[in-house]
């Protein structure tokens, strides 16, 4: 009874240590394998639309324009010598909006923008993305979907 | 050997005696050829008694599955429903059907749709499988809520039961996301706009929401990389962890002492918990345990306590196989009778006005049109959170095993108003929603 005592008092045995040791081990391997799962499942490049991508030259945005590339799922928007191109992905799930008198209007949770992006009406939590654009070496101008810019930034031709 | 013996004249010479005793042998044996085959697979033949029926139980794979006893209470119709049964038939008959239709479906955005149509136009009883599937699939959703609502209404969460009650919530989760990859795959309008509204409901989780979104379709957007990915979901993962858990529910409604019943049905009218004082013999103390206390397990007799179980072979099975039957056939009569919608092929350039999700959804898709974040994360977090500690807050015993039992008014109350509330918003975004998600009138 008192050997038993005295070992539970006693400083970590080596059993134990190794006991703790073993289960940490496999512990660690198993979190890890599951984290090399998921680096596994996110994919390193995708095959769909890419980010960056040419929307032809300015002369086909005749001033007051408001174009909806459908495929790329933006509205081309020129005032004057001044472009911006809009994102028409809602923001609240993701549905393509169309555009309207006002300015734009999703059909799926019946969201409303104006003619700037911002929101005047149902669920959509925040304004439209405002892309930058370019305009490349060979004249055509280029939408980068990675870079938003500030709302009410346009590039001036 | 003796007995062969006796019958052979003395005269004759000892090699002939073994001539006749091999050929008989050897017809003996052919003749317990196929017996011997028939009986190294059935140990027992088909009971007679209940010894036979206890036997029989035991040595068959997919009856062991079953205790050789179930208390009375189990196979009352009007306590169970029979919908946990029917829950599981759903998934067999989803399984088989599913299983059918790989055989001719490829998950490709350039060939899934025209699969669809090939199923219709030149697949043999192609329309009938997928009907079939997709009936099911409706069946099964509704069906498990059914079952889950029975089991709350009964009180059977409580001690001991409680783990087996989150098991099946997530059984019913894990069916809704069968129900929601499945969805995607005939890749038409309905299709694709129902994922890309629920993935992007996906990505208002706090933090880590647009990082599910993105490793859930592969890619910013619903396309081929969310179709694969969706289809291995639907056909590999997904099953496999329903299989897993339901095997794990099945094993634990056993060793949680077989269905909930309420106390009285294990005793007689005028009896009640048997009581023993144990004097320790130390001296430290006298503790009064109540028996059933330390005797755990639903058969264990004690005194006088009649025995209200009978024996699951037939009486177990002959409900089960009721169950199963009017279960398929209600699924063939509808899969026979209604065609499964299938939509123009996936224009992204026009989403349908107004892009509706499945109907089970569509309570959660009338609550997104007011607040994304509440109604797609916040709200339905809370209910499933909530659904799966019940068991862990409502700690009284008393109750058990009645349908609306008095003592339960409060928990049953707030579980129906939660149910009616979801049925409700159902009901508003399935026939009150038009184009815009403005409210219309269906009449």
């Amino acid at each position: 009874m008192s050997d038993l005592n005295n070992q539970s008092k006693a400083p970590t045995s080596r059993r134990s240590l190794l006991t703790w040791f073993t289960g940490a081990a496999l512990a660690g391997s198993a979190a890890i394998s599951a984290l090399a799962n998921f680096i596994f499942l996110k994919p390193r490049a995708t095959y769909g639309q890419p980010s960056r991508y040419s929307i032809g030259h300015p002369d086909d945005y005749p001033s007051g324009a408001r174009v909806s590339l459908d495929q790329r799922r933006v509205c081309v928007v020129r005032d004057g010598s001044k472009l911006a191109v809009i994102s028409t992905i809602c923001t609240h799930l993701g549905c393509t909006v169309g555009i309207s008198d006002t300015g734009f209007a999703c059909p799926c949770h019946g969201s409303r923008y104006d003619q700037d992006g911002n929101v005047v009406g149902g669920p959509a939590p925040k304004s439209l993305a405002w892309y930058q654009v370019t305009l490349a070496p060979n004249g055509e101008l280029e939408v980068d979907t990675n870079n938003t810019v500030k709302q009410g930034t346009y590039y001036d031709l | 050997m003796s007995d062969l013996s006796v019958q052979v004249p003395e005269a004759v010479a000892p090699e002939a005696v073994e001539t006749v005793d091999a050929k008989q042998s050897f017809a003996a044996g052919l003749a317990q050829f196929l017996p011997n085959i028939w009986h190294s697979i059935f140990r027992h033949p088909l009971p007679d008694s209940d010894l036979g029926a206890s036997q029989t139980s035991v040595t068959n794979f997919f009856l062991h599955i079953h205790p050789v006893k179930v208390h009375k209470n189990t196979l009352r119709p009007l306590y169970t429903l029979g919908l946990g049964v029917m829950s599981f038939v759903t998934f067999v008959v989803l399984t088989v059907t599913g299983i059918l239709l790989m055989f001719y479906y490829v998950p490709s955005t350039t060939q899934a749709y025209d699969r669809m149509l090939d199923l219709r136009g030149s697949v043999a009883f192609g329309t009938f499988l997928r009907n079939l599937h997709r009936w099911s699939a409706h069946a099964m959703v509704a069906i498990v809520f059914l079952h889950m609502a029975r089991v709350f209404l009964t009180g059977s969460y409580k001690k001991p039961r409680e783990f087996n009650w989150v098991i099946g919530c997530l059984l019913f989760l894990l069916t809704l996301f069968l129900s929601f990859t499945g969805y995607l795959l005939p890749w038409d309008q309905l299709a694709f706009w129902a994922i890309t509204v629920g993935t992007s409901i996906a990505a208002y989780a706090p933090l880590i929401g647009s990082k599910i979104q993105f490793l859930l379709l592969g890619d910013k957007a619903v396309g081929q990389e969310a179709l694969l990915r969706f289809y291995v979901l639907h056909v590999v993962v997904l099953p496999a962890l329903v299989t897993l858990l339901i095997a794990i529910h099945f094993w634990r409604i056993r060793k949680d002492g077989g269905l909930s019943r309420p106390v009285e049905a294990d005793l007689g009218a005028d009896q009640k918990p048997l009581r023993v004082e144990i004097v320790s013999s130390t001296p430290a103390g006298k503790r009064t345990f109540g028996l059933m206390g330390f005797v755990r397990g639903p058969f264990t007799k004690v005194g006088n306590v009649p025995d209200n179980s009978v024996y699951a072979w037939p009486n177990l099975l002959v409900a089960e196989l009721f169950v199963f039957v009017i279960t398929v056939a209600a699924l063939l009569v509808v899969s026979l009778l209604f065609n499964a919608p299938l939509e123009e092929p996936v224009n992204i350039l026009h989403p349908p006005n107004p892009a509706k999700a499945p109907w089970y959804f569509l309570g959660l898709q009338e609550l997104v049109s007011y607040s994304a974040f509440w109604g797609g994360v916040g709200i339905p977090g809370v209910e499933v959170a909530l659904l799966m500690l019940t068991p862990y807050i409502d700690r009284k015993v008393s109750g058990v095993g009645k349908w609306f039992a008095k003592e339960r008014f409060l928990a049953n109350t707030l579980f129906i108003t939660f149910a009616l509330l979801n049925v409700i918003f159902i009901i508003i975004g399935t026939f009150f929603r038009g184009p815009n998600w403005t409210m219309v009138s269906p009449f």
